[in-house]
């Protein structure tokens, strides 16, 4: 068995070689698409999303009758990633499957995708259509690795009948880690039966996204976007203290409400009016409205707050699409030509309207601003805004590092021993020291 | 023993089966594994470098390791005798002849039937911090509202609790056949000579159950070691701060979310050797005074 598994490898090497050669000439020439082409595309949108994404598929494949297009919901970013991997490992990879964030730079060093960017010379993208934001989270030293999709960033919502129940001004959410402060005891000592004036779930992303409004890097190397593999964590030093200590200080201070993990219970916390005001993703737009209508209640929305004096902005989140390597060029190309589409305006408006994501390109935001739709949505407009109003550079554009999934495990235990009494700068050094270190191992592959 | 069959080879065909399918997904895997576990294996498997004892002296100088170490006993050991204790209780009231029984049986044997994910499930709805219904009832009630699952030590019991009740109805099944076996006429006599209920129970109920007690007991640390990470997924994601994260959970993440291969594979040697370590333990102590009639 070992001996038979060891002539089809030697063989599969050969004939990889072949293939290899060919493709590398190939690809500077012109490839087209000549017969039927199937190809797969494993995404990871669960509930009304997958019919969604089937849809917006569809239309692509009655444009493209040559491609036909398997779509497969894999489960969780996580479960789509253990899954690519292992159809990787069987040479039965998806030509297209969508990732997370955060995954970015393991994704990059994979060997296991094709770069957009270098897929591009055969059907070029017009990137210049993209917001800024949103395209520079997936460029490393100027090269496209993968294609925006599903793209957010933290908001602010706020219940504006409990502001003016609490004699607030219902235009204006807190802006700046004070503000948020003082109108949070304005809320506990109002007549208002709060559990805790605001809450968010615990998470690393807002511990992230706090460092993009200061301006400050989460890692070294340009935070890790500079070519350079980072290798020392930066988000203990003085902007992660003051974030930390804001926001735990918060909590002892009964202003905050700890939820835990999870996506569900800081949500329900603001549906069920246990708390004021929630922090929570973009693309929550639609569901708080429904919870806060059903009660009677008006939503407001603002910019995640800043501390005072901050000059940054959010960084994009969410996830992109990626093309996987080994496949025949008309495969590629097929792959190319749908994660393009997906991208243009059409499919991006009927993505945001369904979702709350917003659309990557700039020309389909001025199509939804033309039809009106934000005279009717003003809550998504805010979400905008907020991102436009982002300056554009490296700590803005939001770390990458190797170990990220891990690194945020380590910030939110630092997070909640804060809680428990330990101290910010103690817990953060923890945590960091803690990120070095598995930064150093992960980086040591790829040496 | 005498044979039963008269082929001496019968036996081992009717056994092949079985033996294939766990050498190919049991046996061989293991191994895999074993040898994984010397190697440092990029995240996704495109560069493997020898390590040799590297992630077993990285696993045991990590103080976050050890905790969880720690942890796991603790879990392990409270779940086991609470889980035995209870069932056992349980199980005596279920074999008294009342109106039910059979009723009362079938509903205590539910939540077994429950997967993992589902008990989590229920559990984080009773216990829920933003709006639980444990903490509604202890707000009406006592006016305090305990931080159930985002407190350390809170969060472990309800860990633990939620465990525990989660195996219950697999420990009542067989604490009922074994009490249903217990021979009649020895507690009647035991009666007669004027024994009472704790002394018949004392005497002859828990020796006549002892097999059943061995072989739960058993059964009932490899669930503890190895079945709870649903339900910790689910509940608390190992948090608060560690408090809930038990070797079986840190694998799990280390394996499936933080691609750490190599290191993962050690953790599961390790976790494999300390359950086998005290399964042939249990075999060579307890089980010695196990009667069987």
């Amino acid at each position: 068995m070992k001996k038979s598994a060891l002539v089809f490898l030697v063989l599969f090497l050969a004939a990889a070689f072949v293939f290899a050669g060919g493709t590398q000439e190939k690809k500077t020439g012109k490839v087209k698409i000549t017969g039927p082409v199937t190809i797969k595309f494993w995404h990871a949108m669960g509930g009304s999303r997958i019919d969604l994404i089937q849809g917006i598929v569809n239309d692509f494949m009655q444009a493209n009758p040559n491609i036909k297009v398997k779509v497969q919901y894999t489960g969780t970013y996580n479960d789509t990633l253990n899954k690519v991997k292992a159809a990787s490992k069987a040479g039965n990879a998806p030509q297209i499957f969508q990732s997370y964030d955060i995954a970015t730079l393991g994704l990059a060093h994979s060997g296991i995708i094709t770069p957009i960017g270098d897929l591009t010379k055969w059907d070029p993208i017009k990137w210049d259509d993209f917001f800024t934001p949103v395209r520079n989270y997936y460029t490393i030293s100027g090269k496209h690795y993968s294609l925006p999709f599903n793209s957010s960033t933290p908001l602010l919502y706020y219940n504006k009948t409990f502001f003016k129940q609490a004699g607030l001004d219902p235009t204006k959410p807190p802006a700046t880690f004070n503000s948020v402060i003082e109108l949070s005891r304005k809320l506990k000592a109002s007549s208002l039966k709060l559990k805790a004036p605001i809450t968010w779930n615990l998470h690393s992303w807002y511990f992230e996204q706090f460092h993009c409004l200061m301006n400050a890097p989460f890692v070294n190397e340009n935070n890790g976007r500079g070519g350079k593999l980072p290798n020392k964590a930066l988000f203990n030093l003085e902007p992660g203290q003051k974030i930390l200590s804001w926001w735990s200080g918060m909590e002892k201070d009964g202003l905050f409400l700890d939820v835990g993990p999870g996506w569900a219970n800081h949500r329900a916390a603001f549906g069920s009016g246990d708390v004021a005001m929630v922090m929570s993703s973009t693309s929550d737009v639609n569901q708080l409205t429904g919870l806060l209508n059903k009660k009677g209640w008006e939503m407001g929305t603002g910019y995640m707050p800043k501390p005072e004096g901050a000059t940054g902005g959010v960084a994009i989140g969410g996830g992109s699409l990626w093309i996987t390597n080994n496949h025949p060029d008309q495969e590629l190309l097929a792959a190319l030509k749908l994660v393009k589409f997906i991208s243009s305006d059409g499919p991006q408006m009927k993505w945001h309207k369904g979702t709350g994501y917003f659309p990557v390109r700039k020309t389909a935001m001025n199509k939804l601003k033309a039809e009106g739709w934000f005279k009717e949505h003003p809550n998504f407009l805010t979400a905008f805004n907020q991102l436009l109003a982002s300056p554009s550079n490296n700590n803005t554009a939001g770390a990458l590092m190797g170990p990220f999934p891990e690194a945020r495990k380590f910030i939110q235990d630092a997070i909640q021993k804060t809680y428990a009494g330990t101290p910010v700068k103690q817990a953060l050094d923890e945590a960091a020291a803690k990120t070095d270190k598995a930064m150093k191992e992960w980086n040591e592959f790829y040496k | 023993m005498e044979s039963y069959f008269k082929s001496k080879w019968l036996p081992y065909l009717l056994l092949s089966p079985t033996l294939i399918i766990l050498a190919f997904f049991l046996f061989y895997p293991a191994f895999e594994t074993f040898l994984l576990s010397f190697y440092k294996v990029a995240p996704y498997g495109n560069r493997k470098i020898f390590a040799g004892l590297f992630n077993f002296k990285q696993m045991f100088s990590d103080k976050d390791y050890i905790y969880s170490f720690t942890l796991s006993l603790i879990f392990s050991v409270t779940v086991v005798l609470a889980g035995l204790t209870v069932s056992l209780l349980i199980a005596l009231l279920l074999n008294q002849k009342i109106k039910g029984a059979r009723v009362y049986r079938s509903l205590l044997i539910w939540p077994y039937a429950l997967s993992p994910a589902v008990s989590g499930a229920i559990f984080r709805f009773l216990f829920n911090p933003a709006n639980g219904y444990m903490g509604y009832f202890t707000k009406v009630l006592f006016n305090i509202e305990p931080k159930w699952l985002t407190n350390g030590n809170l969060a472990f019991v309800v860990v633990i609790v939620a465990a525990t009740w989660k195996n219950l109805g697999y420990n009542i099944i067989f604490y009922l056949a074994g009490l249903q076996n217990v021979q009649k006429e020895a507690l009647e006599s035991a009666a007669i000579d004027g024994a009472g209920a704790v002394r018949r129970f004392r005497a002859i109920t828990f020796p006549l159950l002892s097999p059943t007690t061995f072989f739960l007991l058993v059964m009932n640390i490899i669930y503890s070691y190895f079945a709870s990470f649903g339900l910790i997924d689910v509940l608390t994601e190992g948090g608060p701060a560690n408090a809930t994260n038990i070797l079986i959970y840190r694998l799990y993440r280390d394996f499936f979310v933080n691609s750490r291969v190599g290191y993962a594979a050690a953790e599961s040697f390790i976790l494999f050797v300390l359950v086998v370590g005290i399964t042939i333990l249990q075999f060579k102590t307890t089980g010695k005074k196990v009667y069987y009639q």
